[in-house]
């Protein structure tokens, strides 16, 4: 009960600091906004300047025809050329293999036979239904979710053409009898006409993506990924702030002063660590709201997801805060651990670059910060459009995180203050 | 003898190398308030530090109201009330959310709170500012809320550390004031300074401590017996060009002198009979080159003790 009690004097007195306010609220808003401003639509895939660059995408074309040519043209379009690298494979195992060793963030399957199944050689050959593959890395959040885009407007794309020209065809036989045996080989026709040279699908989709592709997606919105990075940034630095004021009670006597009252010492640290998570916690809350209301940004459909992810990074990021204060000799000395741990793993966890863009050691390295596996289930939720179930495993390593660091700290706290 | 609400024996404090209390006995008798003298750093925190079970004492023991400091600490921690040296308070909250936290931490709730909160207010004289936010406060009304937390929970004990360090002399004067108005009202008070005037105001009894040593215990009559047969003298001085220990040395082969020193352009003498040495001393100091800005003879104090004592001012 006292716990609580200092619990949220500590929140109480945190909120109304102004200064504090706008390292806790004001930043994360203010510099997600600069940021995504700056980068324009990530919708845009590819400009110069899109944070997303270099996805590695192998394409496995095995089709002969027209429409294997088409996807692979597109891909590998001007438009594309920043946002993708396109590599071509024959062995659709090897290519996934290439997406196991974190070579490749997706594979895209055309199987064989994949035009002659859907361009019917003559009118009275029915299409059937044929389907490219797309194979995408687990671990990435954000990269999937591109590819899914573009190959589906390819798809639609193509879809639409077929189908017009199917139409027009099946009009036309049905009017032979009419208009005579001069239309008779209008299927063959339209389907000379599906040659790439002769529609250009391929541009006018391609032009057309950017729109559709945003709208569809209306989560490629940038503040989508600066605003859950920048807020998981910025729980970083007030987690350790908040660890730290344990040390300036220290120092300001008002912790001796709490250890001459009838409260145990584990009592009152766990209320210092319980102050730091209600703040953190507070933070990301007023985070969430403020930017669905300012940045119109979604973050996702699973409200149970979302209060998991931000419980346990909050969590995560708090314990991490007292355990490293606890190295810490004074005040400053916190201060100071805890700016350099903070931007290190910003930078290294994805809260200014996605992760998608770190290579293989890097990104390995990355598994090792808070950041990473809060971003990476933020993302999900938000860019990838997952549920509950798809953030388990970020949920369980953040929660593992919080209950060992927390533990630490406690033991670590204890002994330093009991004399 | 009724039993005493505290008593320490032979405590005890290392850090590493250092002993900063070695071995203090002493005993505090309900009602009274008893004062530890000493220089900064004589070990006066650090004792009042392990009697609030802040500090687990190297060696030796602590009772208060029946307690152990080492085996019965929540027990002593309901019957004190500490008020640290430091202004042990949050800046941002306001002067009675600071009392409401205090309390709860001292187990108050309710319309008990409220009633104490008020009451302690009342004590400090600040029930007008109480909704106002302790940064917004001078120091001397900071310390007066400090003041007032360590009395929230009708301490049987009131542990003071240097609770006037740092405030103008009327703040001083109004904490001085509670003190002994608290002090009438049955409140026992362990308080600590090393401003001699303050413990001759305050106490009925005195323990001057030093190097982490109680070297004397009693009330001010009974420590200032142990120099009665001395009068003590203090003679202003423009040093200029003035070989300070050279003077003090002279001065110290002036035959009814018994101990000369220099502290902050004075001269401390202590003598078998002021008069019977004054002309010499004069005389002395002359030679010597220098000017006497004014002379004042003391009845023996608490400062002549600790010299005598220790032969060092209690100012060094």
């Amino acid at each position: 009960m006292k716990a609580l009690q200092i619990a949220w004097k500590d929140t109480l007195t945190r909120y109304r600091d102004w200064k504090a306010l706008i390292g806790l609220l004001g930043a994360p808003l203010i510099i997600s906004a600069l940021i995504g401003l700056a980068f324009g639509n990530i919708g845009g895939l590819g400009g110069s300047d899109s944070p997303i660059t270099d996805i590695e995408v192998i394409v496995v074309n095995l089709d002969d025809g027209v429409l294997g040519e088409n996807y692979i043209e597109v891909l590998t379009s001007d438009d594309l050329d920043d946002l993708l690298n396109v590599r071509q494979m024959d062995d659709l195992e090897a290519a996934r293999m290439e997406i196991e060793a974190g070579d490749a963030r997706a594979v895209l399957y055309i199987p064989a036979g994949f035009s002659d199944r859907l361009i019917p050689s003559g009118v009275d050959d029915e299409a059937v239904s044929a389907s490219v593959e797309l194979y995408t890395d687990p671990a990435a959040n954000i990269s999937p979710f591109i590819m899914q885009s573009i190959v589906e407007q390819i798809t639609a794309g193509a879809n639409t053409i077929l189908l017009a020209g199917r139409v027009s065809a099946e009009q036309a036989v049905g009017q032979a009898e009419i208009l005579g045996p001069a239309l008779a080989n209008l299927g063959e026709t339209i389907n000379s006409e599906l040659q790439p040279e002769n529609f250009d699908f391929q541009t006018e989709k391609l032009s057309l993506e950017r729109t559709e592709v945003g709208e569809a997606v209306e989560g490629i919105n940038p503040f989508a990924f600066f605003i859950p990075g920048m807020a998981v940034f910025f729980l970083m630095f007030s987690m350790f702030d908040g660890s730290r004021s344990i040390l300036l009670e220290e120092s300001r006597g008002t912790l001796p002063r709490l250890m001459t009252t009838p409260t145990s010492t584990s009592q009152i640290i766990l209320g210092k660590m319980g102050g730091t998570f209600l703040t953190g916690l507070l933070q990301f809350t007023v985070l969430v709201i403020a930017s669905t209301i300012i940045f119109g940004i979604s973050w996702g459909s699973s409200i149970p997801g979302l209060i998991t992810v931000v419980v346990l990074t909050v969590f995560a990021a708090s314990g991490l805060g007292a355990l490293l204060t606890t190295f810490a000799k004074d005040a400053s000395q916190a201060g100071a651990i805890g700016s350099a741990v903070s931007l290190t793993f910003g930078a290294l966890g994805g809260s200014f670059f996605p992760s998608e863009n770190f290579s293989g050691a890097l990104n390995t390295i990355s598994r090792f910060t808070v950041n990473r596996w809060a971003m990476d289930g933020l993302t999900t939720l938000t860019l990838g459009g997952g549920g509950f179930s798809d953030i388990l495993d970020e949920a369980a390593v953040l929660g593992l995180i919080g209950l060992v660091t927390f533990a630490l700290a406690l033991f670590a706290f204890q002994r330093r203050f009991v004399k | 003898m009724v039993n005493p609400i505290l008593a320490a024996h032979d405590l005890h404090k290392s850090y590493d190398d250092v002993e900063a209390v070695r071995g203090i006995s002493f005993d505090i008798q309900h009602g009274e308030i008893f004062s530890l003298l000493g220089p900064n750093g004589a070990g006066k925190t650090t004792t009042i530090s392990m009697l609030s079970c802040l500090l687990a004492p190297s060696k030796g023991e602590a009772e208060v109201d029946g307690h152990s400091v080492t085996n019965d600490a929540d027990d002593v921690k309901q019957s004190i009330g500490v008020v640290p040296q430091e202004i042990a308070l949050y800046p941002t909250l306001s002067a009675r959310e600071n009392l409401a936290f205090w309390g709860k931490m001292y187990g108050l709730r309710g319309e008990r709170s409220k009633e104490r909160i008020e009451n302690v207010l009342d004590v400090a004289g600040l029930s007008d500012r109480a909704d106002a936010k302790v940064e917004t406060f001078s120091g001397g009304m900071k310390r007066r809320i400090n003041i007032a937390v360590g009395l929230l929970h009708e301490p049987t004990v009131l542990f003071m550390d240097e609770p006037t360090v740092g405030i103008d002399p009327q703040s001083r004067r109004r904490i001085l004031d509670t003190v002994m108005e608290l002090n009438k009202q049955g409140l026992t008070v362990l308080y600590t300074t090393h401003y001699m005037e303050e413990a001759e105001e305050l106490s009925d009894r005195i323990g001057i401590i030093d190097h982490g040593k109680l070297i004397a215990v009693g009330t001010q009559n009974e420590l200032t017996k142990t120099v009665g047969q001395f009068d003590s003298m203090r003679i202003g001085l423009d040093q200029d060009g003035l070989d300070g220990e050279k003077l003090v040395a002279a001065l110290e082969t002036i035959k009814g002198v018994h101990r000369a020193m220099l502290e902050n352009g004075e001269i401390l003498i202590q003598a078998e009979e002021a008069n019977a040495v004054l002309s010499r001393i004069v005389t002395t100091i002359d030679n010597a080159g220098g000017h006497i800005r004014g002379l004042k003879i003391e009845e023996p104090n608490l400062e002549a003790v600790f010299l005598h004592l220790t032969g060092r001012a209690l100012r060094d």
